[in-house]
């Protein structure tokens, strides 16, 4: 509960700071539109030349971009300020005063900064979202769709962890372009229905680096009908990466220097 | 309080020569140096006390500070603070400790200094009726409480620097780390802040321990300082012992009436100490302790004196010479 209290500070602070700055809030609705929208036209020039890619048609392949709109959305929302912070944070010494506080320096460093201004594209995904499976051309159930929600949080926490897995380094390196340039071209396979990978990259993208359970798997299990094997996949990568992430955080803060005054 | 026994931090830093010859060969083979910034130091701090930790830039005064609120992690020696191991960083260590950096700020620069007290209030668990009365103490203490409510980026540095003050010490901290707090502030700012952390020594009595590179600083605050040079300590005691031990003389400088020059000539000669300057309106002269009374007793009777003042030699250029030195303070 005092998390969650901390948390509402975080939002309430976010909001009257994104207020303040108008312009920047309309700009970032409309970058993230287009994306939206230059993603929807990739697959429908795609699905010209096709039917079916990676076993999906055209209004399954709708549902699942649209998913990764919603997860993408949340994480510029409510991870990528803090991610962006994190190298530059460390690199100047700035750490200090998250150490010194009594609450845990992920929570703090990964969620004081809510982007306000990105707030909106999670309602524009939900919407896009919500149209795509109101155009599904099969009843899908409530269960099903229960279950679909469920894992496309689990894929944000899972590209959350990624992307944090991808900064940490940073205590050592110093400089992290290039693991968060890898990280975000990475990216690029959750973009993609997983099925159209083959051989040891699909099962790297399944298990170690699983970019295809944030948004693909999710998708297969709404399709596919509940596979409790792989709602167990899915759940138990997050939390072993969840895990791993924290104890190399913990390593990481070792080698913290901090800066001399 | 605080008990540290044979601390030791060693940095392994790169050395490049300069030069893109240099940058390309490092991208194979890097040379290394180890760092020493802390050599095994030693010391304690008891409950009320304010310890000066006085150091050039690069002395290892940041270092300590940041390994005893637990930011960083030693290399080696035993560091207790409230019975705790600072770098496990266990909350109940940060519920009691507090850490203000003059050259850092850790309030949210678009927002309301009261707005982040509330955030501090939550991060910390303080009571609703101790965190009103804890605020508005410290407040009246350094008269900002009109000010607690425009954005921090809207304040002067010296306000700023107040509203540091307050976050920090909010919760009530039983050990209080000040690295600097007065820097860059103007001269009544700096003494309205000393002024507060007397107050706040008398009424909260934490242990204290603070770094400055203003000697008023020290002077004001410190009964007892650590002097660090290169990692290692040179001298832990009284600020006034050092002063006596490495200026054991005053400086007497009388203003005086014309006289005639034969008359001042043979006066100048009977003086007690160092002549440093014998004009025909001032003499300035360089004498131990125990002879001052002699002196200035001569000076009256003897000289036409207007006006005499007796000097202590400059705190800050007894510790510079300190910091130039080889080997310990004798003790």
């Amino acid at each position: 509960m005092r998390y969650l209290r901390l948390y509402l500070y975080f939002l309430r602070f976010s909001f009257s700071r994104a207020m303040e700055f108008r312009l920047d809030f309309w700009f970032r609705i409309v970058m993230d539109v287009v994306f939206y929208v230059v993603q929807i036209i990739f697959f429908s020039v795609l699905y010209n030349h096709t039917s079916v890619l990676g076993g999906w048609e055209f209004p399954q392949v709708l549902v699942f971009i649209c998913g990764f709109f919603l997860i993408d959305a949340l994480h510029m929302t409510v991870f990528a300020n803090n991610m962006w912070w994190l190298p530059i944070l460390v690199n100047k010494g700035d750490l200090d005063y998250y150490l010194v506080r009594p609450v845990s320096s992920l929570f703090f460093l990964s969620l004081r900064d809510f982007a306000a201004n990105s707030f909106v594209n999670i309602l524009v995904a939900s919407g896009l979202m919500a149209w795509a499976l109101l155009s599904y051309p099969d009843a899908l159930g409530g269960l099903r769709i229960g279950t679909y929600l469920l894992l496309l949080l689990n894929g944000t926490i899972l590209y959350y962890v990624m992307h944090i897995a991808f900064l940490i380094p940073v205590f050592w390196l110093h400089s992290n372009r290039g693991l968060g340039d890898i990280f975000f071209a990475m990216t690029r396979y959750s973009e993609r229905p997983d099925r159209i990978f083959k051989g040891y990259v699909r099962r790297t993208l399944l298990t170690i680096l699983p970019f295809s359970l944030i948004s693909s798997l999710p998708a297969r299990v709404l399709f596919e009908g509940l596979k409790p094997e792989l709602l167990l996949h899915a759940l138990g990568v997050t939390a072993l990466l969840f895990v791993g992430m924290t104890l190399f955080w913990k390593r990481a803060l070792r080698a913290y220097a901090s800066a001399s005054s | 309080m605080i008990r540290v026994r044979n601390l030791k931090k060693e940095f392994r830093v790169h050395r490049k020569e300069p030069g893109l010859i240099a940058s390309i060969r490092s991208l194979f083979v890097r040379e290394h140096i180890v760092k020493h910034a802390l050599k095994g130091v030693s010391f304690e701090v008891g409950e009320g006390e304010i310890l000066g930790l006085v150091g050039a830039n690069g002395a290892g005064k940041t270092t300590l500070v940041k390994i005893l609120s637990g930011i960083i992690h030693p290399s080696g020696g035993e560091v207790s603070v409230l019975d705790h191991d600072p770098w496990k960083r266990e909350d109940d260590f940060r519920s009691r400790i507090a850490l203000i950096m003059g050259q850092k700020a850790q309030l949210w620069w678009d927002l309301p200094a009261a707005d982040c007290f509330l955030l501090l209030k939550e991060i910390y668990r303080i009571p609703d009726g101790q965190y009103r009365d804890t605020l508005a103490n410290l407040c009246d203490m350094l008269k900002v409480s009109g000010e607690i409510n425009f954005q921090i980026r809207r304040l002067s540095l010296g306000e700023r620097m107040k509203m540091e003050l307050i976050a920090a010490l909010l919760h009530r901290p039983r050990v209080v780390f000040l690295d600097e707090p007065t820097i860059g502030l103007d001269l009544s700012a700096q003494r309205a802040i000393r002024d507060f952390l007397l107050q706040y020594r008398e009424e909260h009595k934490p242990a204290m321990i603070l770094t400055s590179h203003y000697m008023e600083d020290i002077e004001r605050l410190c009964e007892r300082i650590l002097i660090i040079r290169d990692g290692e300590f040179v001298y832990d005691g009284a600020l006034d012992r050092v002063v006596r031990h490495y200026a054991n003389h005053k400086i007497l400088t009388a203003h005086l009436k014309r006289w005639p020059e034969e008359e001042r000539a043979a006066a100048v000669a009977r003086l007690q100490g160092e002549v440093l300057e014998a004009g025909r309106d001032q003499v300035r002269v360089k004498v131990d302790r125990e002879d001052v009374t002699r002196c200035a007793q001569q000076l009256l009777s003897e000289w036409p004196v207007v006006d005499l003042n007796i000097e202590e030699v400059d705190i800050g250029t007894v510790i510079e010479r300190i910091f130039n030195e080889k080997g310990k303070v004798p003790a």
